[in-house]
């Protein structure tokens, strides 16, 4: 006892005060955070099946990573998931773009066109799947009406059962509902930006092309790249949309990881291998969100904006 | 009670009869339904236009029992079906009444009770027996049938009665016009009608359970079996590649919508109803809609047949019930029964019928037929005729087994595979029986 001076116990609790203040934020992230994820790896070694609870308790170790490693529909879902993300951002960055662009030139009702422009976040995906898939139908669609009615098709085109086509109409719908994700926090860039340099560069001769090459892109990559991890995070809503309007199918030609994981973890219960699918596609998740923050920290040391 | 008249159904129906009279002739009263004062039913029941109806009438049942209903969730019936696999998961099955339904009600385990315990005998009686033995798991009656479903065929009389289609089509397949009573004269009708994209011979549910269980029908109306004794997969048969072939050739040969594998079943009710549909094998609840002018371009013009026959010389008849069931943790089984029983009693049968659910109890089959008659109706009793009719004779449930519907998912996208020529039939079919194996397997059944 002698040993502790009264000043140095009273270091020692100071020591601890910044622990003991995050403690309650630290066993909220466990509760809400932790525990879950903790709890869905676990079920991913097990055969949990959600009407069988007691299914919990059998460890089976690694079966359902090894299953699905010779699972081919998984991967088949994998590769079309790559692909629909890899296009939907692509399109979606550059119709935001072109959008930002536009509407930072506008000098009257840009708050107005603003505001329009956010009614597709506004829309639940559920009702964007079933908007679309109404658009897309081949026999009461809008869309083959239209093409009909202005003689550029004959036919009935199987929007959502072609192979290509219902691709392209998921992804369109995607699109339609988050470019104006990446619009307003392009804009937001836009509107930032000083204009300073464009003027200067103005001075020396550049064009407008050269203007927007070499000052305005760089400037607004940052934003870019920060709306390119919020979507590449919170894409997955667009399962909804797909359920909607494909349910996947047909023939599994439109089948992304989440309709499969939905499909595996409810539909048929098997929670345990759905779990051992979302953890594989989570390494999609965070391969496309580290890409984006290593591009984002080089745009931002570009713009000498980052140590 | 596989092959039974509908005459037979009715007349043996009698002591059924009795008790649905005296159901219908008494009030609701707490004499009848009980008195429950103080006792809230927490009940979870399917959604939707159709089902909406009967639910008004549950402030009838409040009022009579002094008992309150707690509806904590109304969704289709794949939410619901989720929700309850999550309260299982959870143990959270705090509720007392779940919609249900003879398709999805094995694979739910023993969350429910025997409903033979707390149903009055005279109750069971009133209804069709072979809908309560569909109603059935291991020997459990576990839900009570609300009303059934099984599909019929629709047609357009003009087209059948128009003898440019009778010179034209006897020409062509060398057999005089009239409506199918074969699948394979269904095929060729359909084709006959068929001039893409404006007019369609028919359609079919493309895509999940829809198209599994159309399959089915077809199989065993061709001879085949999904199963056999031991459940072996056995619908990569002959008689299962030529029903995929049935689906198929339809397909190439335009007589469907080309986006018909997107399709389930209010797309072929809002695609017959449009006038673009020659033939349309259904269920009756679209029967007044499609005669009703005011939504349909048929109306008038709507002709019914019983579902047409296989190879195996069988009527396609793959049926189910909509139900109603009591949890095994329920604290309130004698006023969830009493609800249950108002729920499914004569008089809301009636009023189910009037839309053309089919009922359960026999007698409403009778009164229904009777009271269209008596308004002229002479298309809906038709219709309650040639239903009734197939109820009693053609219908046969999918096996009421717990992986029915994991397995229907491993045979639907087979089925679209084949149809749309990713593989043969044969081939197809040889996947999805291993796969099924494999889930019989994983179940103890094999």
């Amino acid at each position: 006892m002698a040993r502790y001076s009264p000043k140095r116990l009273f270091r020692n609790r100071m020591n601890l005060v910044p622990f003991l203040l995050l403690l309650p934020a630290f066993m909220v992230l466990a509760l809400v955070v932790v525990f879950p994820l903790g709890f869905s790896l676990y079920t991913s070694f097990t055969p949990y099946r959600l009407i069988r609870p007691n299914t919990l308790h059998v460890w089976i170790g690694l079966r359902n990573y090894t299953d699905l490693m010779g699972n081919g529909d998984f991967w088949a879902a994998f590769g079309r998931t790559v692909l629909f993300l890899t296009i939907a951002l692509n399109v979606e960055f550059l119709a935001g773009l072109g959008i930002a662009l536009l509407i930072s030139r506008i000098t009257w009702g840009q708050r107005t066109l603003r505001t329009i422009m956010m009614f597709p976040m506004m829309f639940s995906p559920i009702l964007v799947g079933y908007q679309f898939k109404f658009v897309f139908n081949d026999n009461i669609g809008i869309l083959n009406n239209a093409l009909q009615a202005l003689h550029l098709s004959d036919g009935a085109i199987a929007w959502l059962v072609d192979r290509n086509l219902a691709m392209f109409s998921i992804i369109f719908a995607e699109v339609w509902m988050s470019t104006s994700v990446f619009a307003i926090l392009l804009l937001a860039g836009l509107l930032s930006m000083p204009r300073d340099p464009v003027e200067a560069a103005r001075v020396d001769g550049c064009n407008p092309w050269q203007v927007f090459r070499h000052i305005t892109l760089p400037y607004i990559m940052p934003f870019a790249y920060i709306a390119m991890t919020i979507r590449s995070l919170d894409v997955a809503r667009a399962y909804d949309i797909v359920h909607v309007m494909t349910g996947g199918g047909p023939a599994g030609r439109t089948e992304l990881l989440w309709t499969l994981i939905a499909r595996t973890g409810y539909n048929n219960a098997k929670m345990g291998m759905a779990n051992a699918m979302a953890y594989i596609s989570i390494l999609l998740s965070i391969a496309f969100t580290y890409f984006f923050f290593r591009k984002l920290i080089a745009a931002r040391k570009f713009m000498r904006g980052a140590d | 009670m596989k092959r039974r008249t509908f005459n037979k159904l009715l007349a043996g129906g009698a002591l059924g009869a009795l008790a649905g009279r005296m159901a219908s002739a008494d009030e609701v009263t707490s004499a009848v339904y009980g008195s429950f004062d103080g006792v809230t039913v927490r009940a979870k029941l399917i959604g939707g236009a159709q089902y909406e109806t009967l639910y008004a009438e549950i402030p009838k049942w409040e009022a009579a029992t002094g008992a309150k209903v707690d509806v904590i969730s109304r969704k289709n019936h794949f939410e619901l079906d989720r929700e309850i696999k999550q309260d299982i998961a959870a143990g959270t099955l705090d509720w007392d009444i779940g919609s249900n339904h003879t398709s999805f009600a094995p694979q739910y385990g023993d969350i429910y009770m025997d409903l033979n315990s707390v149903m009055k005998p005279d109750v069971l009686a009133a209804f069709d027996a072979l809908a309560l033995k569909n109603s059935t798991v291991d020997g459990s009656l576990v839900q009570m049938p609300r009303h059934s479903d099984v599909s019929n065929l629709y047609y357009q009389k003009s087209l059948y009665a128009d003898q440019g289609n009778k010179d034209a089509f006897k020409a062509k397949y060398g057999y005089d016009l009239a409506p199918p009573e074969t699948f394979d004269q269904f095929k060729d009708h359909a084709i006959f009608f068929a001039k893409a994209p404006d007019f369609f011979g028919t359609q079919y549910p493309g895509k999940d359970e829809a198209i599994t269980g159309r399959f089915y029908e077809m199989l065993v109306a061709n001879g085949g079996a999904l199963f056999d004794d031991k459940w072996n997969p056995t619908f990569n048969s002959a008689a299962g590649v030529k029903s995929v072939m049935w689906f198929k050739d339809l397909y190439d040969a335009k007589a469907v919508p080309a986006g018909v594998l997107n399709y389930l079943w209010d797309d072929l009710g809002a695609g017959f109803a449009s006038g673009t549909v020659a033939l349309d094998l259904d269920w009756a609840g679209w029967a007044a809609y499609f005669n009703d002018p005011a939504n349909s371009k048929v109306a008038n013009d709507v002709g019914l047949i019983r579902a047409p026959k296989g190879d195996g010389g069988k009527r396609a008849g793959w049926s189910g019930s909509h139900s109603f069931s009591i949890t095994k943790t329920s604290q309130n089984k004698d006023a969830a029964a009493s609800l249950v029983t108002f729920l499914t009693s004569h008089d809301n049968q009636m009023i189910e019928a009037r839309k053309g659910l089919l009922p359960t109890r026999t007698q409403v089959w009778k009164d229904i037929a009777a009271e269209f008659g008596a308004a002229g109706n002479d298309f809906m009793v038709e219709v309650f005729n040639t239903y009734g009719q197939s109820m009693a004779e053609d219908a046969f449930t999918p096996p009421l087994i717990a992986p029915w519907i994991e397995v229907s998912n491993e045979i639907f996208p087979r089925l679209q595979k084949a149809i749309l020529g990713e593989m043969t039939a044969q081939a197809a079919l040889d996947e999805a029986a291993a796969a099924a194996t494999r889930i019989m397997q994983d179940n103890g059944y094999l």
